[in-house]
Formats: structure tokens, C-alpha cells, sequence
């Protein structure tokens, strides 16, 4: 009887070691040696924020790929750049990577600098940039730039719709970053949205390089709002937060975000006093939501990214640009795999790609603006992690039109 | 006119500079060195004013930024060339520096070196508030949108091209200053540096002069902001902090005000130094402890500078090409 138990225990430990097992690629299991296939990635650590979770977890995927198979033997060479919050860096390491390197693709970028100033660049060497957590408008409307992660504007007017159509908001103040294409571009469109629905909505813009987070609570607080609705990178969004616990102001308000703030670390930093107050919207799915890519990035991510490595939707969106990145390689005539524009035509190919990390289906095209995730889900913080409130959503605003008409198009609509 | 050694030495070095640096530069060091004429030119102007005239600029970084905001103003609003929106750019900033420079005339020292620091902080706040202009509407020409073209000029469509062009525009700040030097107003500074009340009582105009060397050297930070703006297409306001301008002053004290080759070193250890430690995998802000390291140097045993030691070491003729 014994003896059969322990059977029966080490049969259930190697099924959940089997489930656990990362996929990647042609997952052969051999590892890839043949001549690198160089592929670049620019992520921003610095302060205000730190951006590079999305080309950890691209890195992680890529390793396990290398480890199995890679790209018909070939291994990718992942090359990364951090352009600290710098136009001057971003630009340098645009250049490193596309003229020096000579990258055939950008993939799991993540900046609130880097697209802004590379976009024009990413055109002229007709490279396509994967990326995966951007924050400017330049990510989602150039030719060259495709996103997995909303952005902070659907990700910000997503918080306000569900705000106002759950939680009855009438009066939103939208607390951001004074950088013009982020900042003022999300909240403006949040302002847009509450003015449609005939409601009230007002910016309120810190520093970047020295936020008082303070001042943006009290001038929030003076505009009248009935909701205040986090901007900010995680960090900056958490210290927001205390300041307002000190206050008191948690049940005087309605608290709602933008993403940043879905991340596993956050409702600990966050402690019990926002428990069931403070509404997020998860650019991607949730992390417990189950399904394959779900289990496959934390699986991915356990094997193959430090053990401190983030796990938020950045680092799901990493995972997924260098998983579509992969797959789309995988497909390409091997001798085409260094040519930069067979690479680029490649990614542009890409069309109605699915995961259940996604809310709707991925696809590049050929366009002039890219944005193919612009669904999501509502979570709110509890009992320590996250409580999913809404599921997957689209959301309603006028940005919104020439994409789904690009959809239609392309006959995903 | 007499060309001195290091003169000289300066005018073959920058011939192989224009020639060469831009055709062995790979893609990422052709920005770096851009970016380092760029500050180069910011550079001369602050080493040109403490070595004339022993003022302390704390502002040249920020007057950078007038020189880069108003040339990408003038990129988007209007259709003129490169070279007209970078000069009107520099002249703008030129008479900022020189209105700046009315109040701070009856200071010295401490207070003025002061006065320029609090300027430099204005400017950061106005940078962050107001951000650069990216072709947007209005006055201050930022939109929240996709950013608009910037122009480069006709000989510098490319980044190598433009690397030649913006030393070019580097060699011609420094001949003007050298061109300054050696004329009246050269004399009415040495003058002033000496004692203002002779320079007064042989007739020269301190408060011309003065204001004069303030709107020289704000031309030549408007000319590295202008070059500057040129080469990334937009500009950021963490550019242009006032602890920047900081850093710079304290690096061209570490190259050494008096000399050319000073402005060279100051520019080369601001960018080139973190674009080494960047591309070497160390944390770029470790520049910072070796730029302390090299002030502490520079103040103790190297008065000249690095650029003075280097003089030093092979010329003694190298006294004569002071001021």
C-alpha cells in the first residue's frame, strides 16, 4: 500500500514537473549552435522607472529557444541597451544595435524615451521593433514600432470606462508624467473620453526627474474628482499611494491605475489598507488566469530569468513579442534569417496571432500606426495578490477608430 | 597672423578630425562624438570666460538648451534651413546670456558663479514645465503626438555626415574666440582679469566687454544646443539640469580653461567617458567618482588643467600661448 502511494506521489511530481517544463520554439531540446542570429532590445532603468522586465523576459524566452533548437540550429543572439531615460543613449544604442551590430529585428523594448527618438531611425533602416513596454505615443503610431502592451493610453481611458460604468465616477483626475507624448497624451485622452460621456476629467502631471507626490495629491484633490486614477511607473504610483494612506484618503476617494501597478510584488508594498480599494487595469491577461502561454512564461521565467526578475504584464509582454518574433523566424526561408528586410517582411506577415495572455488577436501589418492590443481585463487588489473584476473588455474611445478599422481590413474584425 | 604650435597642432588635428573621425566611427560613436562637439562648443564657452576674465559660468548647459529649444521652434514652424534656424538659435541665446549677464556685472567670484547656478536652475524648471517643442501647436510647439521631422542641414543628411559638419562648426567657435583673443577685446579682458579698476582708468568699457564675453560664450552654448538638437531630432529636459552645467564647469577646469585642447578634454571625458563605461558594461554614473577624483587633481596639482600637463610635457614654449 505503501509502495503504491509513493508510486502514485511520484507520478503527480513528475506531471507537475512536465507542466512546469518551459516550451519554447521547435523545442527539440538540442541546443542551437550554429552562427548567431543577432537580434536587438532597448529597455530604460533609471529613475523614474525600471522598463526592463519586458527584455528579461524576451532574454529568458530566447535562452530557452537556444536550448531548444533555436532557429533551425541557429542560436539568436540577444543584444540589449539600457538608454537610462536619455535621448542622447537611446539614440546611441539604437544606432549600436541597427548600424554596428546590425540587428535583423528589435525586440521586448521597453522605454518612455527610446521610441520617441528611435521611430524615424527604426523607418530609415526599415527595421521592424517588436516591443513590448511602451509608453509613448511614438510606439503605437509609426510604421516601424509594433507593441505588444497597450500603452498607457488605452491602459488609463480602459481604468476610467471601467470607473465610471462599475464604480460610478463622475469626476476622474488623471495623475501622470509631465513628458508630452506620455503623460499628457494618456490623461488627454482619458479627459476625452470622461468629456463623451458628458462627465468631468483633469490631468494633474509631476516631474519626472523630481516628482512631489504630495503636491500632485493635493492638486488632484483640488480639482473636485470623485476619482483619482494612477498614471505612473509602479514605484513612483506606490509612493503616490502612501502619501494618500496618510492622508486618510483611501475611502474618500475611488482609486483606479493603469497598469504598472499589476505587478506580484505590489499588493504586499501597497499592505492592507488598499485591499478592495485600488482598481488596476491588466494590459495583458492575468497571471493566474491559467491557460498554455500563462503557464509557459512563468514556467520560462523560473528556468531561465533570475529568480528577482520581474513578474508583471511587462515581462508577459516580453515573453509574447519574442515568442511571436520566434515563431514568425521559425516560418522564414532559413537563408533569408540575416536579411534584415526578409526579417522585416516577416513580422509585417504576421496576422491573427493568438494567446491567452492576449484579450484579442496579434497582428503587425502593413500601417502607418500599430496597436494590436486594446482589450483588457480589471483587477483589483486583494487578500495580498490581485481578484480579476471585469474580464476582458474593449475599450471605448475615438483613438480606437482607425485600428479597428485596420482590423477590419485585415478580416480579424 | 602668427600661428602658435599648439595652434597649429590644433588646426591638423581638427583637419583629421573632419576628415577621418566620421569615416571610422561606427554607428553608435558617431552619435557619441557628435554629442561631444556639441558639448565641446558649450565647453570653449565656459573655459573662454574663466580663463579671460575669471567669471564662473554655472549656466552653460541650461544656455545649451535655449540654443536647442529655439532651433527646433524654428524647425517646425518655419521652413528655413538648417543653418538659419541653428545661427538665429545661437544669436537668441546670445542675447539671453548677455541680458543675463546686466545684473550679475557688479558681482564676482562666489556670488556670480552663484547668480548663473540660480539662472541654471530657472532654466531646468522652464525646460521640465514646458518641455522642447516636437511640432506641436501653439508657442511652446509640443504636441502630445507622433514628433515632427527635424531638417539636417544639406551636407549633413547622414550621422557621419553631420559629425563633419557639427566639427566644423567647432572649429569656427574655436577660431573665434582665439580670432577675440587676439584682438581689442582680448586686450580689454586681460585688462579686466587683472584689476577692473585699471582696465576703467585706461578707457576700456567693462560693462561692454563683460556683457560681450557673456553673449560670446552663450553663441557657443547655443551653437552646441542647436548641433545638439540637430543630431537626436528632439530634446529632453534631464539634458539640460542644472547639475549638468555643474559638472561641466568643474570638467573644464579638470581639461584646463586656457587652452583649446582644455575644451577637448572637458568634452571627451563628459560623453566619451560614459559611452566607454556604457559600451564596457560598468554603470556610466562610476564617470562621476573618476571626474571627482580628476578635479581634486586639477585643483591640487594641475592649475592648467590636463590640457596645461599636456602642453607642459611637450612644449615649453606652451607658457607663451597663454593668455
Amino acid at each position: 500500500m505503501k509502495t503504491t502511494l509513493l508510486f502514485a506521489g511520484s507520478l503527480m511530481l513528475s506531471a507537475t514537473t512536465a507542466l512546469a517544463a518551459p516550451s519554447c520554439g521547435a523545442n527539440t531540446g538540442a541546443a542551437a549552435t550554429g552562427t548567431p542570429i543577432k537580434v536587438g532590445g532597448i529597455f530604460g532603468n533609471a529613475a523614474p522607472g525600471d522598463f526592463s522586465a519586458s527584455t528579461t523576459a524576451a532574454r529568458a524566452y530566447f535562452d530557452c529557444v537556444n536550448a531548444n533548437g533555436g532557429i533551425g540550429g541557429r542560436p539568436i543572439e540577444y543584444l540589449t541597451e539600457n538608454d537610462q531615460w536619455n535621448p542622447e543613449l537611446a539614440a546611441q544604442a539604437a544606432s549600436k544595435l541597427l548600424k554596428d551590430e546590425k540587428v535583423v529585428a528589435i525586440v521586448g523594448n521597453g522605454s518612455f524615451v527610446e521610441m520617441a527618438v528611435n521611430a524615424p531611425l527604426y523607418k530609415e533602416e526599415n527595421v521592424m521593433a517588436m516591443a513590448s513596454a511602451c509608453a509613448v505615443s511614438e510606439c503605437f503610431e509609426s510604421s516601424n514600432i509594433v507593441s505588444t502592451n497597450q500603452g498607457p493610453l488605452p491602459s488609463t481611458v480602459g481604468a476610467a470606462q471601467y470607473m465610471v460604468e462599475e464604480q460610478g465616477a463622475q469626476n476622474v483626475s488623471c495623475i501622470g508624467l509631465a513628458i508630452p507624448n506620455v503623460g499628457p497624451w494618456s490623461c488627454g485622452a482619458m479627459e476625452g473620453y470622461m468629456a463623451g460621456k458628458g462627465l468631468t476629467g483633469s490631468s494633474v502631471l509631476l516631474n519626472p526627474a523630481s516628482p512631489d507626490v504630495n503636491s500632485a495629491l493635493l492638486e488632484s484633490i483640488a480639482s473636485g474628482a470623485d476619482t483619482i486614477l494612477v498614471n505612473l511607473p509602479a514605484g513612483l504610483a506606490i509612493a503616490f499611494l502612501k502619501a494618500a494612506e496618510e492622508q486618510g484618503l483611501g475611502d474618500t476617494y475611488k482609486w483606479a491605475s493603469s497598469t504598472p501597478l499589476y505587478d506580484r510584488s505590489v499588493p504586499e508594498a501597497l499592505g492592507a489598507y488598499w485591499d478592495g480599494k485600488m482598481f488596476i487595469n491588466a494590459e495583458l491577461t492575468p497571471w493566474d488566469k491559467g491557460g498554455p502561454d500563462a503557464t509557459n512564461w512563468l514556467a520560462v521565467m523560473d528556468a531561465y530569468a533570475p529568480a528577482e526578475a520581474a513578474r508583471d504584464t511587462f515581462s508577459q509582454s516580453g515573453y509574447l513579442s519574442a515568442r511571436f518574433f520566434t515563431e514568425a523566424m521559425l516560418a522564414l526561408d532559413p537563408a533569408k534569417l540575416d536579411d534584415r528586410a526578409a526579417v522585416t517582411d516577416a513580422i509585417k506577415a504576421i496576422k491573427g496571432a493568438t494567446s491567452d495572455l492576449l484579450c484579442g488577436p496579434y497582428y503587425v501589418g502593413e500601417a502607418d500606426r500599430h496597436m494590436p492590443n486594446h482589450a483588457g481585463t480589471m483587477v483589483v487588489v486583494k487578500g495580498g495578490g490581485f481578484e480579476t473584476v471585469r474580464d476582458c473588455y474593449e475599450y471605448d474611445s475615438p483613438y480606437f477608430a482607425p485600428i479597428l478599422e485596420q482590423e477590419k481590413a485585415l478580416g480579424l474584425r | 597672423m602668427q600661428i602658435t604650435r599648439s595652434g597649429l597642432v590644433g588646426l591638423i588635428l581638427a583637419a583629421l578630425a573632419i576628415l577621418v573621425l566620421p569615416m571610422l566611427a561606427g554607428g553608435q560613436w558617431l552619435k557619441i562624438f557628435t554629442s561631444t562637439t556639441a558639448f565641446a562648443l558649450a565647453a570653449m564657452g565656459a573655459g573662454f570666460m574663466y580663463a579671460r576674465l575669471g567669471m564662473v559660468s554655472l549656466a552653460q548647459v541650461g544656455l545649451m538648451g535655449i540654443g536647442g529649444w529655439v532651433t527646433l521652434r524654428l524647425n517646425h514652424a518655419f521652413n528655413l534651413p538648417f543653418e538659419a534656424n541653428l545661427l538665429i538659435g545661437a544669436a537668441m541665446t546670445s542675447v539671453l546670456g548677455m541680458i543675463l549677464a546686466l545684473p550679475a556685472l557688479r558681482m564676482r567670484g562666489l556670488y556670480l558663479a552663484l547668480i548663473t547656478l540660480m539662472v541654471a536652475g530657472g532654466l531646468e524648471i522652464i525646460f521640465t514645465a514646458y518641455q522642447f517643442p516636437n511640432g506641436g501647436d501653439g508657442f511652446w510647439g509640443v504636441g502630445t503626438s507622433f514628433s515632427a521631422t527635424m531638417r539636417r542641414p544639406f551636407l549633413g543628411q547622414t550621422d557621419a555626415g553631420f559629425l563633419r559638419y557639427a566639427l566644423v562648426v567647432a572649429l569656427l567657435g574655436f577660431l573665434l574666440i582665439e580670432g577675440h583673443r587676439r584682438s581689442a577685446s582680448g586686450r580689454a579682458w586681460a585688462l579686466i582679469r587683472r584689476s577692473e579698476a585699471a582696465a576703467l582708468a585706461s578707457g576700456v568699457n567693462v560693462t561692454l566687454y563683460k556683457t560681450w564675453a557673456f553673449g560670446l560664450s552663450g553663441l557657443l552654448a547655443g551653437l552646441g544646443g542647436g548641433v545638439l538638437a540637430g543630431s537626436l531630432g528632439l530634446l529632453d529636459a534631464s539634458t539640460f539640469r542644472a547639475s549638468e552645467s555643474v559638472l561641466l564647469f568643474a570638467l573644464v577646469v579638470v581639461g584646463g580653461a586656457r587652452f583649446w585642447l582644455g575644451a577637448v578634454i572637458t568634452a571627451v571625458l563628459y560623453r566619451v567617458a560614459p559611452g566607454l563605461l556604457n559600451n564596457w558594461g560598468v554603470d556610466a554614473d562610476l564617470a562621476l567618482v573618476f571626474f571627482g577624483a580628476a578635479l581634486l587633481h586639477a585643483v591640487i596639482t594641475a592649475p592648467d588643467g590636463l590640457a596645461g600637463q599636456i602642453f607642459g610635457l611637450f612644449s615649453k614654449e606652451a607658457a607663451h600661448d597663454r593668455a
